[in-house]
């Protein structure tokens, strides 16, 4: 584990380095970046104005559910964004080159696709909290601010784990699957309350695909619902449990790889 | 250091059916088709020496070198590799070694050779002078000294392949698996890399597993070499033993002053086993199966009984030896 961090740093440092590299390519990124969020955000707030309430929801509230999400979100594909891995570690076979290293093979293939760009999300997502928060009135507490941590990163666990299992079905079905679009439109739900679903699509978001968790339940109680503080508290539980069924199914894809080969 | 006993391993193919019922029943129900990639192949290997796996496409040298290096599990047979069963322990057991696949690049792409080198050192956790200095042997005598700070990207293929040489062995591994290294490489930097792991395995006790289709890297490498084909091992021995085997044996053209037919060579020969063949009315080729002991005693004989104006040697080369063994293929050889 140790190791592991230590090499992050490293990864970080040459990234930074490779992408200074390309100096004009990478201010414009800085700019196209900061320019995409800036929209996004303002198109959250238009499509809002129309919205007053969602049940018992107010536009504010859910405002500052959807930038809540955007923080974990940010967190988990800072470090999750292999989208290539079929092509690149499977076909190409750069999978090998993987298991010849004696680090381990998920962390290296993360590190390798690292992308710190996408802490902006971070920033989008705190500038719509507080902007919702600032609308509501929310006060918090000092401990309100770790708890968030815990939150954001209970959160990426959940996401980590989901989109780890995801791309290790490449392991066993050696054509593109078609689960991956639909489990990530899915997960768009996930950033409105789940009251306004049916039981089937609730019970869907809280315990097959637990997107839920990444958005309304954790935020639920920034926004003092209590009626949700039980599964804001269980987000923690969920992260780890997730996180780990992803490593399961990697652990088992791995093996399956080292028995068949590509 | 390695050692290999009754090694396989099976795949599992899916057999499509034809046409689009079959392909509605493969939905349902699948076809296998078990094939052996590699089967019960065994061989040692001391610490220090440099071996070739060669073979044609498909005979089974990847699947091996992919089971040695920990990537595959194999289906059967024991395996010990530098004290490891790479399989099992792997994590372990890549620290000490080093592979280098011609076909894919262990280098950061948009990085220099220099940054990819010092972002290996920390996977590996290679630390302090003794590592820098082995670093800076690496560089010189590789000679990349001068393009070692350019992005990768932007280096020739034999720059390149000498930057992944120096990759691979960042970490001091003891063994060294070079999968087809030299493909595509011109001349000048074959033998440098050729020279550089001659002098390696001298300085350092590397032992060194080379596989490749290029022959003339065995001949510069190699006292040993193991030939597979169909996933079996058929040759395991000295490269000079598998002249011998599969050899046409060295043939001798000789140059006469005056008119020759093929019975008078022969008549002065007796019933050696040689095969005689008239080039022209000067000239005679002569076959000799078993060059070591017979080519003296034709060659003094023929020359202090006819008046010969040139002699020329023809040695087969290891490329013929090799077409020779993928054409006889039958034939079962005994382990060296």
């Amino acid at each position: 584990m140790k190791d592991i961090f230590r090499l992050f740093t490293e990864y970080l440092g040459q990234y930074f380095k490779s992408r200074l590299a390309y100096r004009a390519n990478f201010l414009s990124e800085l700019v196209s970046n900061l320019v995409f969020e800036v929209i996004n955000l303002v198109f959250i707030l238009v499509v809002f104005q129309h919205v007053s309430t969602m049940k018992d929801w107010t536009r504010d509230e859910i405002i500052f559910i959807y930038g809540f999400f955007l923080v974990p979100y940010a967190v988990f594909s800072m470090f999750f964004s292999f989208w290539d891995f079929n092509e690149k570690y499977i076909i190409r076979g750069e999978m090998d080159r993987i298991l010849t290293r004696p680090i381990n093979n998920l962390a290296q293939v993360c590190l390798e696709s690292i992308a710190p760009d996408r802490i902006f999300g971070v920033i989008t997502g705190l500038i719509i909290m507080g902007y919702a928060a600032f609308q509501l009135k929310l006060t918090f507490a000092w401990y309100d601010v770790l708890l968030f941590i815990l939150l954001v990163i209970s959160s990426s666990l959940i996401y980590a784990g989901v989109y780890t299992g995801i791309a290790a079905v490449s392991f066993f079905s050696d054509s593109r699957t078609g689960i991956a679009p639909m489990i990530w439109n899915i997960q768009n739900y996930g950033r409105y309350p789940v009251d306004v679903y049916n039981k089937v699509i609730r019970i869907l978001l809280t315990w097959i695909l637990p997107f839920a968790f990444v958005g309304v339940y954790p935020a639920a109680y920034f926004l003092r619902k209590e009626v949700y503080y039980g599964y804001a508290m269980l987000t923690p539980v969920m992260g780890i449990v997730f996180f780990c069924i992803g490593l399961l199914v990697w652990k088992l894809g791995v093996r399956k790889y080292s028995g068949a080969g590509s | 250091m390695i050692e290999i006993k009754g090694l396989e391993k099976e795949f599992r193919i899916h057999q499509a059916r034809p046409g689009l019922a079959g392909a509605f029943r493969d939905l349902f129900n699948r076809e296998y088709k078990t094939v052996k990639a590699v089967d019960d192949i065994s061989f040692q290997v001391e610490a220090g020496e440099i071996f070739a796996l060669i073979g044609e496409n498909g005979a089974g040298k990847s699947t091996t070198i992919k089971m040695m290096t920990g990537i595959l599990t194999p289906s059967g047979g024991e395996m010990k590799i530098n004290g490891f069963v790479p399989y099992k322990q792997r994590e372990e057991y890549v620290k000490s070694i080093g592979v280098v696949f011609g076909q894919r690049s262990q280098l950061w792409w948009d990085l220099s050779p220099l940054e990819s080198f010092r972002l290996l050192k920390s996977v590996y956790k290679v630390e302090g002078k003794e590592g820098d200095a082995w670093l800076d042997r690496l560089v010189e005598e590789l000679e990349i000294n001068s393009f070692v700070s350019q992005p990768v990207r932007k280096l020739s293929l034999g720059q390149r392949m000498r930057c992944e040489v120096a990759a691979s062995l960042i970490h001091r591994p003891q063994l060294l698996f070079l999968d087809e290294p030299t493909v595509g490489l011109d001349v000048l930097v074959k033998q440098k890399i050729r020279e550089f792991l001659r002098n390696l395995n001298e300085t350092e006790k590397m032992t060194v597993l080379l596989t490749t289709h290029d022959v003339s890297d065995i001949e510069a490498l190699c006292k040993r070499v193991l030939v597979m084909d169909k996933g079996k091992l058929i040759f395991d021995g000295l490269l000079a033993d598998l002249r011998e085997k599969w050899g046409n044996g060295t043939e001798v053209v000789f140059q006469f002053k005056a008119k020759t037919t093929v019975e008078q060579v022969r008549a002065v020969l007796g019933d050696m086993p040689c095969e005689l063949s008239r080039e022209n009315e000067y000239s005679i080729r002569i076959k000799i199966q078993r060059s070591q002991e017979m080519l003296p005693y034709v060659l003094s004989t023929v020359m202090s009984s006819f008046d010969v104006s040139d002699v020329k040697m023809v040695e087969t080369n290891t490329e013929d030896i090799v077409r020779n063994i993928y054409s006889t293929k039958d034939e079962v050889v005994a382990h060296g």
